[in-house]
């Protein structure tokens, strides 16, 4: 099973961008079952996919919102480490 | 390319900044100044940072100031700034903040390939180490230039 997760922070342009770089990155390095689009947080309300994954300010804001999608907040987007480890915490979780 | 969205008169090395606030406006000035954007944008990244918290720092001593295009974005462009003392903006894992990249974006897409770029940047000591020592702007530009 392939999961869709949602790249988005408050602008769109910039920060989710990079993240966006890096998450590809860890996901195909680990093969992991992870389809990434990316959007600003306009794009959260209209999205279906399991997972949203932004910077962890962003993520406080959006765990208040009880979405029915798991948020993964990154603190250190070139961290790879803990990256890897929160995807692989939500497909855990997701089985 | 990081080296089509930057110039020198984009470069500012060893700013004296007493704040996150005054280093950010001091890294977006010279974007301001090359009509790269309006003070309108430069304003918004302020009021958001406020509002939400510093949302643009990324990486360990490293932040992205940038808004919504519609904020006052005039042409695609990034900027580098580095800090004489390094300050701190209240984001935790990340603090205090030394490097600033001041990103002008028009859309979701025309920069993604500068922005591919500075990541792969960020994820070197040797550039940090580099930018610490650089004279001027335009040895910054030169190994830019070189990527």
């Amino acid at each position: 099973m392939e999961f869709k997760g949602l790249v988005a922070c408050r602008a769109g342009v910039g920060s989710s961008l990079m993240l966006n770089i890096k998450l590809k990155q860890v996901i195909s390095e680990n093969k992991l079952p992870i389809k990434i689009e990316h959007g600003s947080l306009d794009a959260v309300a209209g999205f279906n996919g399991a997972l949203i994954v932004t910077l962890s300010d962003v993520a406080k804001e959006l765990e208040a919102k009880k979405l029915p999608q798991k948020i993964i907040g990154i603190d250190n987007i070139m961290n790879k480490v803990e990256i890897l480890t929160k995807l692989n915490a939500f497909l855990a979780e997701a089985k | 390319m990081l080296k089509d969205l930057t110039s020198e008169k984009l470069i500012r090395l060893n700013i004296d900044a007493k704040d996150w606030e005054d280093a950010v406006r001091q890294a977006a000035d010279a974007l301001l100044q090359n009509g790269k954007i309006k003070s309108s944008y430069i304003e918004a990244i302020i009021k958001t940072a406020k509002e939400g918290g510093p949302y643009f720092v990324l990486t360990k001593h490293v932040a992205l100031p940038h808004a919504r295009p519609e904020a006052g974005a005039i042409e695609s462009a990034i900027g580098i700034a580095t800090l004489k003392e390094p300050v701190v903006f209240g984001n935790k894992e990340n603090d205090p903040v030394k490097y600033l990249f001041c990103l002008s974006a028009l859309d979701n897409e025309s920069h993604i390939n500068a922005l591919a770029d500075l990541t792969g940047l960020l994820e070197r000591k040797k550039f940090y180490e580099f930018l610490d020592q650089a004279k001027d702007a335009s040895e910054v530009m030169q190994y830019i230039k070189n990527l």
